[in-house]
C-alpha cells in the first residue's frame, strides 16, 4: 500500500508536505471522534435531533475536500459533514447547531447536519431531497467559468441520489457547457436499506460518466490518498477549462442512514470486512506511522486535541441560547434585516 | 424616442425592442416585458437571462427576438430541457453575485422544477441569510385554446412555499414597471405574463428608465361606490367590460387590480370594501385554494363591519383547463358571470 500511496501522491505533481499529511489525519481522527461521541450523545437521549453517521467513509469526505482551496466551493449532503469540517467550519458553531442554538451557522432554522456557511467557507446549507443541491453547484460553476477566477465548485451525493433526475440533469449540463464542476459519489453501498444492486443496473457508477461525455473514475474509499490524487486531478481539470469529472468513491456505511436505522440489511461479514481492513482512519494513521511522517506521541496529540475541540464544542453549544420564539416569521425577505443583525439572544438555555 | 413601424415579433435582428412599439408609441404588454427586460440588462451587466430557445430563436413568444445579437450568447443563454438545473442554477448563480432571470417557456413547465424552486429557492435566505436576487418568469394563463399544459395559473401553488414575490400584470405599464422592479428585487420573484394580454392589450408606457412599480401594491383600475370586484390578471381586463355594461344599468362597480398577488396588498383591498361593502373576488387560479381563497378570507376576517352581503368568489371549477372552445368557456368567468354575481350582492 505505501507504494501505491506514494506514487499516487506525486501523480499530481505536488506531493504532500509532512504538514498537511498530518493535516488529514487530523481531520480524520476528528471526524472518527465527532462521530463516536455524537451517537453516545444521541442514545443517551442528550441531542435533540437526528444523527447521519459518515463512519467508514472519511477517506471519501476528507480527501475530495482537501484538493479543494478555500475559494472553491462545496455542495454536500447529510452525511457529508466531515467534508464541511474539513473545509474549514467552525466545530463550536457546528455542535450549537446540533443543539439548535443561536450560534449555530443557521440560527436553528435547521439543525445537525444540515448546515453550511456560504460567506465563511463556501458551503452550500444541506437540504434533505437528493441531490438537490447538485443542480446549485452548476450555476456556481458556471460564474466561474466566466469570471476568470479559476473557482472550482465541488458536489457530493451518494449512491441512491445517482438514481434522482436531478443528478442527471445537473451532470448532462455540466458536460454540455464544459463546467468546472467535480461530481463526487460516496457509495457506501446502501441508500438506506437499498443496496446499489437494486439502485442501478450498471457494475459501477464510474462508468456511467461515459453516458454524459465526461471522464469518470473510481477509487478505493478506504485509502484518503487515492481519493485525494484522483480529486486533485479532477480539481486540476475543472480549473484549467477542462470540464467536469465524475468520481466514484467506494466505502462502506458503518452505521446506519440514520441513528435510529440499526441497518441490519448490512451483511454483517461484510460490516466486518470493511471495519477491520478497510477503516480509513486506521489505514492511514498506520501507513503515517510506519513512514515516519508521525510518532506515536504526534498521534497521541492529535487525538489530544480532537477530544478537547469536542468537549470545549459541547461546552459552547450549551452555553448558547435557543433562538427566540418571536423572530420565527423573521428573515423571508432580505429587507427586514433579520440577517443583517445580530440575533435576539434571549431565548435561554434550558429547553422546555 | 423616433419609433420604427415595426410590428411586434416580426422585427429584424437587433432592432431594440422600443422600436416595436406601434407608430403613436403605444407598447403591447409582450413589448413593454420585452422593454424592461432590455432596460436592466443594458443597466446591470450582473443580469443575464437563460431558457429553453430564448436566444438563438428569440423565444417562443419571440420576447426575446434581438437580445442575443446586443448582449451575446452569455447573458442570453439557451439551456437544454432541464427545469431543475434552470432553477437550481439561476440558484448558483445568484449565489455568486449574478442577478439571474430564468424563463420558463410556458409558466406550465415551472412545474418540472417544482422542487428547486419551492424547496431550494424560497427557503434559502429564510435558512441561512444568503440573497437570492432570481427572477423565474414565463407566460400563464388561459383563454387561448392552448389547454390544460399551456394555460396554468400556477400562482397558488408557488405563493405557498412562501418566499417568492409573485407578480401578475394585467396592464403594459405596470408589466414594465413591475419587471423591473423584479429584477432589482434581491429576493426571488415570479413573474407571471398572461398571455392573453400579450398582443391584445397596449397602452402608453413610460420610456423613462427609471419607472418603477413597487412589488406588493395594488392599484385600483376603475373607481366606484356599489361594489369591488377584487381581481387580477387577464380577469381585471373582463371586470372592466363587466364595470361597464353595470354602469350601464346604474350599478358602479370599483375594479382593484391587485397586480402582485404574494405578498398581498391588503390595505388597498379592504380600503375599497370600507367604501363599497360588497366584495366579488374574481380569479383565474382554481376556486379551490386559489389566489381568491386568501383575499376572500382576509376580506371576511378583517372587513366584517363593513360588508352588507357575503364576500363572493368567482373562478374556475378546479378541472384541468380544457381545449374545446365551449368548454374552456364555459370554464373560464365571463363578464355575464360577473354581473349576475355582482346582482346576487347589490340584492342581498
Amino acid at each position: 500500500m505505501a507504494t501505491k500511496i506514494e506514487r499516487d501522491a506525486t501523480a499530481s505533481g505536488r506531493p504532500l508536505s509532512d504538514d498537511r499529511l498530518q493535516e488529514i489525519l487530523y481531520f480524520l481522527k476528528l471526524a472518527r471522534y465527532f462521530d463516536e461521541r455524537m451517537e453516545a450523545l444521541y442514545r443517551q437521549g442528550r441531542l435533540p435531533g437526528a444523527i447521519y453517521s459518515g463512519r467508514g467513509q472519511e477517506g471519501t469526505h476528507v480527501g475530495v475536500t482537501f484538493a479543494l482551496e478555500d475559494r472553491d466551493s462545496l455542495f454536500p449532503t447529510h452525511r457529508d459533514l466531515t467534508a464541511q469540517l474539513t473545509k474549514g467550519l467552525d466545530l463550536k458553531r457546528v455542535m450549537a447547531q446540533y443543539w439548535g442554538r443561536i450560534d449555530g451557522y443557521l440560527r436553528g432554522r435547521d439543525g445537525n447536519s444540515h448546515i453550511g456557511d456560504w460567506v465563511g467557507h463556501r458551503t452550500y446549507a444541506v437540504m434533505s431531497h437528493l441531490p438537490i443541491a447538485y443542480p446549485v453547484a452548476c450555476g456556481a460553476a458556471l460564474v466561474y467559468q466566466r469570471d476568470g477566477s479559476r473557482r472550482v465548485a465541488l458536489a457530493i451525493c451518494g449512491d441512491g441520489a445517482t438514481s434522482n433526475g436531478r443528478w442527471h440533469e445537473a451532470i448532462n449540463t455540466s458536460a454540455v457547457f464544459r463546467l468546472p464542476v467535480v461530481w463526487v459519489v460516496n457509495n457506501n453501498q446502501f441508500a438506506y436499506s437499498t443496496p446499489n444492486a437494486k439502485e442501478f443496473a450498471v457494475p459501477t457508477i464510474a462508468e456511467r460518466a461515459a453516458a454524459y461525455g465526461i471522464p469518470g473514475v473510481r477509487v478505493d474509499g478506504a485509502d484518503v490518498l487515492e481519493v485525494y490524487a484522483a480529486a486533485r486531478e479532477a480539481v486540476d481539470r475543472a480549473r484549467e477549462g477542462g470540464g467536469p469529472t465524475l468520481i466514484e468513491s467506494v466505502s462502506l456505511r458503518w452505521r446506519g442512514h440514520a441513528g435510529h436505522d440499526p441497518a441490519k440489511y448490512v451483511p454483517r461479514e461484510l460490516l466486518e470486512h470493511y471495519m477491520l481492513s478497510k477503516d480509513p482512519v486506521k489505514n492511514f494513521e498506520e501507513y503515517l506511522r510506519t513512514q515516519g511522517v508521525v510518532t506515536d506521541d504526534d498521534i497521541a496529540q492529535i487525538q489530544a486535541r480532537v477530544e478537547r475541540e469536542f468537549d470545549e464544542g459541547y461546552e459552547y453549544a450549551l452555553a448558547s441560547p435557543f433562538p427566540e420564539p418571536g423572530d420565527v416569521t423573521k428573515g423571508w425577505w432580505v429587507e427586514d434585516g433579520y440577517w443583517q443583525s445580530e440575533p435576539g439572544r434571549a431565548g435561554g438555555t434550558e429547553a422546555s | 424616442m423616433a419609433t420604427q413601424q415595426v410590428e411586434a415579433g416580426a422585427a429584424g435582428h437587433g432592432a431594440e425592442p422600443r422600436g416595436k412599439r406601434s407608430e403613436d408609441g403605444q407598447a403591447t404588454y409582450l413589448i413593454a416585458v420585452a422593454e424592461a427586460l432590455w432596460e436592466e440588462m443594458e443597466r446591470d451587466e450582473r443580469v443575464f437571462m437563460l431558457g429553453e430557445d430564448i436566444g438563438v430563436y428569440g423565444g417562443a413568444f419571440k420576447v426575446t427576438e434581438g437580445f442575443i445579437e446586443r448582449f451575446g450568447s452569455e447573458r442570453v443563454m439557451d439551456t437544454p430541457i432541464a427545469e431543475e438545473t434552470i432553477v437550481g442554477m439561476s440558484v448558483g448563480a445568484a449565489m455568486e453575485g449574478l442577478r439571474p432571470v430564468a424563463e420558463f417557456q410556458y409558466a406550465d413547465f415551472m412545474s418540472s422544477g417544482f422542487d428547486e424552486i419551492t424547496t431550494v429557492l424560497s427557503r434559502y435566505h429564510y435558512r441561512s441569510g444568503v440573497p437570492m436576487p432570481v427572477v423565474l418568469r414565463g407566460p400563464s394563463g388561459g383563454g387561448v385554446r392552448a389547454s390544460s399544459f399551456h394555460s396554468i395559473n400556477p400562482e397558488p401553488w408557488y405563493a405557498y412555499a412562501g418566499g417568492i414575490k409573485i407578480m401578475c400584470p394585467a396592464f403594459p405599464s405596470d408589466a414594465k414597471g413591475l419587471l423591473k422592479s423584479a429584477i432589482r428585487d434581491d429576493n426571488p420573484c415570479m413573474f407571471l405574463e398572461h398571455k392573453w394580454i400579450y398582443r391584445r392589450i397596449k397602452e402608453q408606457v413610460p420610456e423613462d428608465p427609471e419607472f418603477l412599480v413597487p412589488i406588493g401594491t395594488a392599484d385600483v383600475k376603475r373607481q366606484g361606490t356599489d361594489v369591488s370586484i377584487v381581481t387580477y390578471g387577464a380577469m381585471v381586463h373582463k371586470a372592466l367590460e363587466a364595470a361597464e355594461a353595470l354602469a350601464q344599468r346604474g350599478i358602479s362597480a370599483e375594479v382593484v387590480d391587485l397586480r402582485t398577488v404574494y405578498p398581498l396588498d391588503e390595505e388597498t383591498v379592504l380600503r375599497s370594501i370600507e367604501k363599497t361593502s360588497r366584495a366579488l373576488v374574481l380569479y383565474e387560479s382554481y376556486r379551490f385554494l386559489g389566489i381568491g381563497s386568501e383575499v376572500a378570507a382576509v376580506i371576511a376576517e378583517k372587513a366584517f363591519e363593513h360588508l352588507d352581503a357575503p364576500v363572493l368568489r368567482l373562478a374556475p371549477p378546479n378541472v384541468p383547463v380544457p381545449f374545446s372552445p365551449p368548454l374552456e368557456d364555459a370554464f373560464l368567468p365571463q363578464v355575464a358571470d360577473i354581473e349576475a354575481a355582482v346582482d346576487r350582492l347589490t340584492g342581498w
